[in-house]
């Protein structure tokens, strides 16, 4: 039975796993992007970002467009998987079917 | 680790916003402001073509070298969603207008009729319309259907206008054609808005 991962459920960590879930296996999401979605600031996000790439939910990719530097950041296999069972977890919580 | 169930109610909904923003920011791919930059150069370039005929050439060589590289400004490297299909269709969009320059040339010298020169323009005029709105119908097929809706619909707007309007097909095209992508880049940029 899926379980509660104390790592994906902390509320701004959440979205972005929910928000890089979303994306096909080969997108990554921009990180200014990510941050104007979730209304963070880059530190708070930069934080979460270093918490779950730890946990090797994400990973950061780093690169830059004409002189500017640019960060993407796509779930990993592990991480897609980790929210799908914490997403099941959820549901057997409030008595729904998981699948 | 335990939670309650309002909690976690609150989480799935959490989730499902997230989602639903996300998967509408990929499917518009900034597409909202390239629908807005060049409803805007169709309206300019077909009123222009309507009241200034001498000029049209160069004035739809000049917008359309603005907005190409606009459009390559606003989308290399700065989409908030990165992704090899992105960069296809980049190459997608230079690759057709190519092709259909190469066709347009080697067609040409034979196909301006002596006396039917204003309907040869009007022919012209409905391709070089309709060869972006194949796009986005091959588009639309992969990606996302609205983008085939809006093909469809401008192709059809475009036929329209140059069977039953010929005289006022220039204006017809910068109110239907441009109007159509203006609106449809600020019905997006405004209805699916982050």
């Amino acid at each position: 039975m899926s379980e509660i991962d104390p790592i994906i459920h902390q509320p701004v960590r959440l979205r972005i796993m929910a928000a890089l879930a979303a994306l096909g296996a080969e997108e990554q999401l921009e990180f200014t992007y990510l941050r104007d979605l979730l209304g963070a600031t880059d530190g708070n996000l930069g934080a979460h970002l270093f918490k779950l790439e730890d946990a090797k939910y994400i990973q950061l990719t780093k690169t830059f467009v004409g002189r500017k530097p640019r960060s993407y950041i796509a779930a990993t296999l592990d991480g897609r998987k980790a929210f799908q069972d914490h997403i099941a977890a959820l549901r057997a919580i409030i008595g729904e079917d998981p699948s | 680790m335990d939670i309650s169930r309002e909690e976690a109610a609150e989480a799935l909904q959490q989730i499902d916003e997230m989602t639903t923003r996300v998967k509408r920011a990929v499917a518009n791919g900034g597409g909202d402001v390239l629908f807005i930059l060049w409803g805007m150069i169709w309206i300019v370039g077909y009123l222009g073509t309507q009241f200034f005929p001498i000029y049209a050439g160069w004035l739809w060589l000049a917008l359309v070298v603005l907005g190409s590289g606009a459009t390559i400004f606003m989308t290399w490297g700065r989409m908030p969603v990165s992704s090899p299909v992105g960069a296809r269709i980049g190459w997608l969009w230079f690759f057709l207008y190519l092709y259909i320059n190469l066709w347009v040339f080697l067609i040409y010298p034979f196909l301006r009729i002596k006396g039917m020169e204003y309907t040869f323009y009007l022919h012209f005029g409905a391709i070089q319309a309709t060869v972006p709105m194949f796009a986005y119908v091959v588009m639309g097929l992969w990606l996302d259907h609205f983008m085939l809706w809006i093909g469809l619909a401008v192709t059809a707007l475009t036929l329209v206008g140059l069977f039953l309007f010929p005289s006022y097909f220039w204006v017809w095209m910068a109110v239907t054609g441009g109007g159509m992508l203006l609106g449809t880049g600020l019905y997006i940029r405004y209805r699916w808005r982050v």
